[in-house]
């Protein structure tokens, strides 16, 4: 097996919350007695990641994926277990740690607001002690990658979301990180820029040799980028593997679409399969793997049948299947 | 050290492009420190119609004002605000992932800010100066050894006050209220109002050995030439030992602190 670059052992952090209920009253009363609440963020969490992978962490909402992260990347310290980054105590923050990772939070910002973006690649320039002729390499080459030729001497202020993240990403990387934390990249950004800013990180990761952990709420980021998927909910692991092994785990079935002249009427198709969607010139359907062969032929028997495409539940499909089905062992465990 | 020495003057070339990107909103905070020059409007009138008050006449409140104002330009600090403000939000993320202290990037965001400061603060100090009739700096080859040394530890004390206090952000939600306090008393205690010296009885002994007095009215008796060499050196070690004590406060509640960040904020 590879060198292992992340390595996580029952890892687990509490946090302390403050609460009360709304209105005045409820305010006076929480000054004298503050209402606090215990919050497991994540819960025992073990887990090792190869040298050059690429991981997507998925999640809902809470699910403890960006406080994951944040113990990787030495910004929290656990509560309990144990985390190496690159041979690193994270929360030691060691100087030749930070230089060796980097994290890039999609809603938060390194860049100077109101100065060009090369101010702020000057700076990390020197603290984090580039060599002048590798730093205009890099500079160079993370510029033409990202088009970004035309946008790192304006004002951050006066940059499209898109640009933005684009100069956040060069300043990330001009030091050459090994070790890559991604939450929420390409929050907010329309499709082109999405799929720019994903064909940028696989390029990184291939010829950099970097390993990139990534949350996302988009799961064509995680389709796209990552072979393999760490699935947390309520801070504890659900699922880790290709995302080919969570669709066939969670929802075996293939998804059979084809056009055709007529469709015969939805009930006469259920000895084929469960009808997904029906109209009058297309259908698609869930058929059970082992029918697949047998359902193909039939299909494409039908008159004028063409566009027939065979494919797996998209993976938004499998994600609410895996955490409605983990609730329900809960409640029946519970 | 020359890894931190090149660190420090990146900081600081950056810092000085912020402060010349933000000249006006600088400006408009040199005009809201401009409180001892209303003093010095004050005493002084009251000091030409009835005479001096205690060591201090007219010319005295001038030179006094004037050097107080100049000396709050080059020791003032806003580290309690950047500072507590990254702590809530969770902007400090940015900061603790470089591989230097983010306590030296406030530091050289301050200290860049001097310059452009002092430059914007200058003609308003010569034009008081010119209505008012006048200045006296001192003359003393001694006093003008210790001034620098006065100026350093008084914005070294202000930079490690504020950022101790900003560092309660770790545990409570709005560390800056507290400031409030200490701001309050520093009003009255450091000389901004009046010099301490004028304070009635038992309250300007205390009051002079206060770390208030230490950070303004101090280097500002220094430079306007009030005080003698023995004076001199006890206010520096007196306002020196404040600045290490702060320091030291600083460091233990940034080393807690740190432990508890919940990095908030997505």
């Amino acid at each position: 097996m590879s060198e292992l670059v992340v390595r996580a052992e029952g890892l687990s952090k509490r946090f302390t919350v403050a609460h009360r209920e709304a209105g005045l009253g409820a305010a006076v009363r929480a000054l004298f007695r503050r209402q606090t609440t215990t919050v497991e963020a994540v819960r025992g969490l073990s887990l090792s990641i190869a040298r050059g992978e690429r991981v997507g962490f998925l999640g809902p909402n809470g699910a403890g994926k960006t406080t994951t992260l944040k113990m990787f990347a030495g910004l929290l310290l656990p509560s309990a277990g144990s985390v190496r980054v690159g041979g690193w105590t994270p929360h030691q923050r060691e100087r030749e740690f930070l230089r060796s990772i980097s994290l890039v939070v999609g809603q938060k910002r390194q860049l100077s607001w109101d100065l060009p973006a090369v101010d702020t690649f000057e700076l990390n320039r020197v603290i984090f002690e580039i060599e002048g002729r590798i730093f205009k390499q890099r500079l160079e080459r993370l510029v033409s990658l990202l088009a970004a030729g035309s946008i790192i001497e304006k004002p951050v202020r006066q940059l499209s979301l898109g640009e933005r993240m684009k100069c956040e990403l060069i300043a990330a990387l001009l030091h050459g990180p090994q070790v890559l934390f991604l939450d929420e990249p390409t929050i907010g950004m329309d499709v082109a820029m999405q799929a720019a800013i994903r064909g940028f990180i696989r390029t990184y990761n291939e010829e950099e040799g970097a390993t990139v952990l990534l949350t996302s709420h988009y799961m064509e980021d995680v389709a796209a980028l990552c072979p393999r998927i760490v699935v947390i909910d309520e801070g504890r692991l659900r699922f880790d593997g290709s995302i080919e092994a969570l669709t066939r785990e969670i929802s075996p079935l293939r998804r059979i679409s084809v056009s055709a002249a007529r469709i015969p009427a939805a009930a006469a198709l259920a000895a084929l399969g469960r009808v997904v969607e029906w109209s009058p010139s297309r259908v698609t359907l869930d058929v059970a793997p082992e029918a697949v062969a047998a359902v193909v032929p039939a299909l494409l028997a039908w008159p004028e049948s063409r566009e027939l495409s065979v494919k797996d539940a998209p993976l938004e499909e499998v994600m609410r299947a895996l955490f409605s089905r983990a609730k329900t062992d809960e409640e029946e465990a519970g | 050290m020359r890894r931190w020495l090149a660190a420090s003057a990146a900081l600081w070339r950056l810092g000085i492009a912020e402060a010349v990107a933000y000249r006006t909103s600088m400006l408009v905070w040199i005009l809201t420190t401009t409180f001892p020059l209303v003093s010095l409007a004050l005493w002084s009138e009251i000091a030409r119609s009835g005479g001096p008050i205690g060591a201090y006449g007219a010319p005295e409140f001038v030179a006094y004002f004037v050097g107080a104002f100049l000396v709050r330009q080059l020791t003032a600090s806003w580290v309690v605000w950047d500072l507590e403000r990254q702590i809530r939000l969770g902007d400090l993320n940015v900061l603790l992932m470089r591989p230097i202290h983010p306590l030296l990037h406030h530091l050289m965001q301050n200290l860049a800010a001097l310059p452009v400061r002092l430059v914007l603060a200058a003609p308003l100090a010569i034009a008081v100066l010119i209505a008012a009739g006048g200045a006296t700096w001192t003359q003393d080859a001694g006093a003008l050894v210790v001034l620098p040394l006065a100026l350093i530890g008084g914005w070294l004390l202000n930079f490690a006050v504020q950022a101790s206090i900003a560092c309660l952000a770790f545990w409570v939600t709005r560390s800056s209220a507290v400031y409030e306090i200490w701001a309050g008393l520093f009003m009255v205690l450091s000389g901004y109002v009046l010099p301490t010296s004028l304070l009635p009885g038992e309250v300007a002994t205390i009051a002079r050995a206060l770390p208030f007095h230490a950070a303004l009215g101090f280097p500002t008796e220094l430079a306007v030439g009030r005080l003698t060499s023995v004076e001199a050196a006890t206010g520096l070690a007196i306002q020196w030992g404040w600045a290490a004590a702060a320091w030291l406060g600083l460091v233990w509640a940034w080393r807690r602190g740190v432990r508890v960040y919940g990095a908030y904020g997505a």
